[in-house]
């Protein structure tokens, strides 16, 4: 198996799939930057960084942007094989296919990984150091690192629509179309800060975001997440199931 | 007799409209089986079935005498294909593209690359990218992958599709080479006659889906040689009479008073004269017999293969 994951990341080798990831990873960082800023208070008192604070826009930015990029990198790796019209050897390997397709949504998971973790990096720059000069708990970073491994969980878990549209449109463009239009609805959402809005499969990574807004989660938990949990479930069963059928059914033909 | 590949009944319809139909295939090891027949003949639908690409509606593939459907994913590591088009990560070096190849195929020697890529002649564009590649070096590219594995049946599709003359040649040429050093088989498509003429052992002739003949080369070209048909009153001093007078070998006597003369072609005068001033009655004298492409037209109907 690591032999078609790692044949999986090579083929991204030199392609512009790390530039998204770092595209996508930039404004969570500018963000940060901004947050950092001194800031004096009304009576003309300095305010010091609010981690909860740095996590949660950071948290904002990273799942404003992944709709877009993830959905991107997930079409991209499976429609590319249709594109370059590489898919006829790669079924015609003693390989069975959903080893292949597994290989693949590994590689989109370690892509919203790494994308994750470069969008928080400069955020925990920031609490390691508020935590050395003991402005900052380390259970605030803990929350921090949490959100971001919650965002990353509950990303993938619209994975395979991506990579079903990359799969049957067999080129990046419809699933972007999908991507751009989750993406809005996700700022739209975001704005809002409904609590139902985690509901729409795309923002459901916003739950553990918003749970940092200090107010917010004062508020307690938010009685929708059950349902959003379900949701994405059922989403990511459902395409992921199709994109099984689609692999191991589907005919290869000329052109394909 | 080892057969490499064979199959049985493989059928492709879609709806009411068979592509493929009833199509009986057998591939000897050590065979250059060509698979002859025009565009939309059925020979990538054929192909595409085998590597597993479509699913047939109908029959079954036996894979190097043993395997069938089940052990096919067992069978894929003895084979090399290309099916079509090479197909390539463009981003990538020709280097990386085979080592893709090495891993999924679970092999562990990397310097086999290398070696490869010495074979088709492309070990000094191994750090190029291929989108920079021409048709002609993705081709040759497209069978060193083929090759990178040690496969025991090589199945390629079309593969001189889009070559210069030059190309074309060279390609041969190494196939021929790899059929001889490395006893490998190969199944070649193709719709150019001169093609599997100048590489076949084995000829399946597809038409409109269906396999009308497999034959060895030789017994094709037997068929398919021209002749002087000679009608005379006694066809065995008719034969001493050539062989003495125009030394004439290459003949058959194909019935009572018939000769099948295959030399001397031009010279339906002179042979008659000889015979005549020698005492045979010849009753008749006629060229005869097809051109392989005359006898290709015959069997599939009078379509032209190009």
């Amino acid at each position: 198996m690591f032999n078609v994951f790692y044949a999986e990341l090579l083929k991204l080798k030199h392609s512009r799939m790390f530039w998204l990831v770092l595209v996508g990873a930039l404004p969570a960082n500018l963000i940060t930057l901004f947050v950092m800023m001194p800031k004096v208070s009304m009576d003309g008192a300095r305010v010091g960084v609010d981690m909860m604070y740095v996590f949660y826009r950071q948290g904002m930015m990273l799942v404003m942007m992944g709709p877009s990029m993830f959905t991107i990198m997930a079409a991209y790796i499976f429609a590319r094989e249709y594109q370059e019209r590489t898919i006829n050897q790669l079924f015609s390997y003693p390989i069975s296919r959903i080893r292949i397709l597994a290989a693949k949504l590994s590689v989109v998971f370690a892509l919203i990984a790494v994308t994750a973790a470069l969008s928080s990096i400069l955020a925990l720059g920031v609490g390691v150091v508020q935590l050395i000069k003991q402005n900052a708990e380390w259970n605030t970073i803990w929350l921090g690192i949490r959100m971001n491994l919650m965002v990353i969980v509950l990303s993938f878990g619209t994975v395979p629509v991506a990579a079903a549209f990359g799969m049957a449109g067999k080129s990046v463009i419809p699933a972007a179309v999908v991507g751009s239009f989750a993406t809005i609805v996700t700022v739209i959402g975001e704005i809002g800060h409904g609590r139902q809005s985690i509901l729409f499969p795309w923002l459901t990574s916003y739950g553990p975001v918003r749970r940092m807004a200090q107010e917010i989660a004062q508020a307690g938990s938010n009685p929708y997440e059950p349902t959003a949990a379900l949701i994405l479930t059922v989403v990511f069963l459902v395409s992921l199931t199709y994109c099984l059928f689609h692999y191991v059914r589907t005919d290869v033909h000329s052109g394909s | 007799m080892s057969y490499v590949l064979r199959t049985r009944h493989l059928t492709k319809r879609y709806g009411q409209k068979a592509i493929v139909q009833d199509l009986n295939m057998n591939v000897r090891a050590g065979d250059i089986y060509g698979f002859l027949g025009q565009n939309g003949a059925g020979k990538t639908t054929t192909l595409r079935m085998i590597m597993g690409l479509i699913r047939p509606t109908a029959g079954e593939i036996e894979w190097f005498g043993e395997g069938r459907a089940g052990e096919r994913a067992r069978a894929f590591e003895r084979v090399g294909a290309i099916i079509e088009y090479p197909g390539f990560y463009l981003n990538l070096s020709a280097a990386d593209n085979l080592e893709i190849h090495r891993r999924l195929m679970g092999m562990g020697n990397k310097e086999a690359i290398d070696d490869v890529l010495t074979t088709v002649g492309l070990i000094g564009a191994k750090r190029q990218k291929v989108k920079s590649y021409s048709l002609g070096m993705k081709q040759r590219l497209g069978i060193a992958r083929a090759l990178l594995h040690h496969p025991e049946l090589l199945i390629l599709d079309e593969p001189t599709n889009g070559l210069d003359p030059g190309g074309i040649k060279e390609i041969r040429q190494l196939f021929l080479r790899l059929a001889k050093q490395r006893g490998i088989t190969f199944i070649i498509s193709s719709h150019l006659l001169s093609e599997i003429e100048q590489l076949a052992t084995r000829v399946g002739i597809i038409h409109q889906g269906k396999l009308l003949e497999e034959i060895d080369y030789e017994a094709l070209q037997r068929k398919s040689r021209r002749y002087l048909e000679i009608k005379v009153d006694d066809e065995r001093r008719a034969a001493y009479i050539l062989e003495q007078q125009l030394n004439a070998s290459d003949y058959v006597a194909a019935g009572p008073g018939v000769l099948h003369l295959y030399e001397h072609l031009d010279r339906a005068a002179d042979v008659n004269y000889t015979l005549a001033t020698h005492g045979i009655g010849v009753k008749g004298i006629a060229l005869s017999g097809d051109k392989l492409e005359d006898y290709f037209l015959k069997m599939t109907g009078g379509d032209p293969l190009v």
